[in-house]
């Protein structure tokens, strides 16, 4: 190596490393497992709950051959289930978009499942022109300025969906997306639809007239709950923090069957906090 | 399903507690700022256990690792870049003109680089990367990585007054 290049190495190399970045890496270790497991654990305990029926529908979302075998069952024909019908990946300069997009199959409700499919494509493939139309953008101001457009480093969107809850009844799955830029920013859209009625739930449905309440004193109570916790800090309803849950709150049904409200990023506290979920119980 | 599942959660957890001097290392050279520089890190590993199931390949766990860890510290990067003043972004700096008696130390010359020719060349020289390596840690083809290390080796040698070739 050229001497003034082994000098910078040296130079860089001798960069001091703080003493708690150990504790700080172990910690992050701790906290991406939590994550990791959380993905996981929705998806098992879905399996074992259902136990045969649920791994065909992870098995179905995981490869379309699969998917077209498990047709021809019978049986297995008739359940109501969340399928991926379109999985893509583009890699390039200018973007790198991976795409696993859910739909209905088998509700017994023909016009609730066109309709449900159709709101899922055309809102995702609105999110990901968007997307896509700022990372254009992004990309020419970064020439414009002088950038080489051979450097630019690509916008990343992943758009993903998991399934909360499945049941004769029920189901539930949340669709998200994530655009990493400037800083990866979160999207997600949920979906809870009741089979026998073949209508898209609401939190009326399931917790009575008096839910806004019922959510609202319960959401409150698991707020103060969790601020013992010096690590959780909550914004106060004078900093903007929770003052009541909107007509629209986006929930899920968790594999219990009870409905979760979610709260986005900063709705409630600063953005360390990520989404905020509180499990509801049913008033009666 | 996947049997390889744990083990690539191992492997990536054994491969943080390892690389981690290196990580802070390179994520410190451009975010100069030691707390700022923690966060990349944390960030990273948050991002990279949670989605280590995503990984089918275990091969490719430390490239997939440090690619993460480049978006999120060019992200850091980006964001203060922001704040200086506009003519300063629009002024590559390493076109500006010198005194021709000046010359620049290579290390303080490769800072005034582009991100990404930057990340090459710390990758390259300073963590003993394979161009391959590079290029899926980065994102980019092999012929982009190849032409940018290049690129970024003349714009030193302006610099510096220094030859610095690179024998790939």
């Amino acid at each position: 190596m050229h001497p003034e290049m082994e000098r910078a190495r040296a130079r860089y190399r001798a960069q001091e490393t703080p003493e708690e970045l150990s504790f700080m890496v172990r910690a992050a270790i701790r906290e991406g497992d939590r994550q990791r497991k959380h993905r996981r654990t929705l998806r098992r305990s879905l399996a074992t709950a259902l136990a045969s029926c649920a791994c065909f529908v992870l098995l179905v979302n995981g490869s379309p051959s699969f998917a077209q075998a498990v047709y021809e069952v019978p049986v297995l024909g008739s359940l109501a289930r969340i399928v991926t019908v379109t999985e893509y990946t583009i890699n390039d300069e200018e973007r790198v978009i991976d795409v696993r997009l859910p739909a209905l199959e088998n509700t017994g409700h023909t016009e609730l499942e066109q309709k449900i499919n159709q709101e899922i494509s055309t809102r995702i493939q609105a999110v990901i022109d968007e997307a896509e139309a700022r990372a254009r953008e992004s990309k020419e101001a970064y020439v414009a300025t002088g950038g080489d457009p051979k450097d630019y480093m690509p916008v990343i969107i992943d758009v993903d969906y998991e399934v909360k809850c499945q049941t004769d009844q029920y189901l539930s799955f949340v669709v998200e997306k994530t655009e990493t830029r400037a800083s990866a920013y979160t999207e997600f859209y949920t979906y809870n639809i009741d089979l026998e009625t073949g209508k898209e739930l609401t939190l009326r449905d399931l917790l009575g007239p008096n839910w806004m309440e019922t959510v609202n004193t319960q959401v409150a109570q698991q707020i103060e709950e969790r601020s013992q916790d010096p690590d959780n800090i909550y914004w106060t309803a004078e900093q903007g923090g929770f003052q009541g849950i909107e007509e629209d709150q986006p929930f899920y049904l968790n594999e219990d069957g009870r409905p979760v409200v979610v709260f986005e990023k900063y709705e409630l506290g600063p953005g360390s906090m990520g989404n905020q979920e509180f499990v509801i119980q049913a008033g009666d | 399903m996947r049997q390889n599942v744990p083990d690539n959660r191992q492997l990536l957890v054994e491969h943080i507690l390892n690389g981690q001097t290196d990580f802070y290392r390179l994520a410190m050279s451009y975010v100069k700022n030691r707390d700022a520089a923690l966060d990349v890190v944390q960030e990273a590993i948050v991002k990279a256990l949670s989605k280590v199931d995503t990984v089918r390949e275990p091969t490719y766990l430390k490239t997939w690792f440090y690619r993460i860890l480049i978006n999120e510290a060019m992200n850091h990067f980006r964001r203060n870049r922001n704040l200086v003043s506009l003519e300063d972004v629009m002024v590559d700096r390493a076109e500006e003109p010198r005194d021709p008696g000046e010359r620049l130390d290579l290390y303080d010359a490769i800072d005034r680089l582009s991100f990404p020719e930057q990340t090459v060349v710390k990758l390259r020289y300073f963590e003993d990367m394979k161009l391959e390596e590079i290029a899926q840690a980065t994102g980019a083809n092999l012929n982009t990585v190849k032409s940018r290390l290049y690129k970024a080796i003349r714009k030193l040698k302006d610099m510096t007054g220094e030859e610095i070739d690179d024998a790939p």
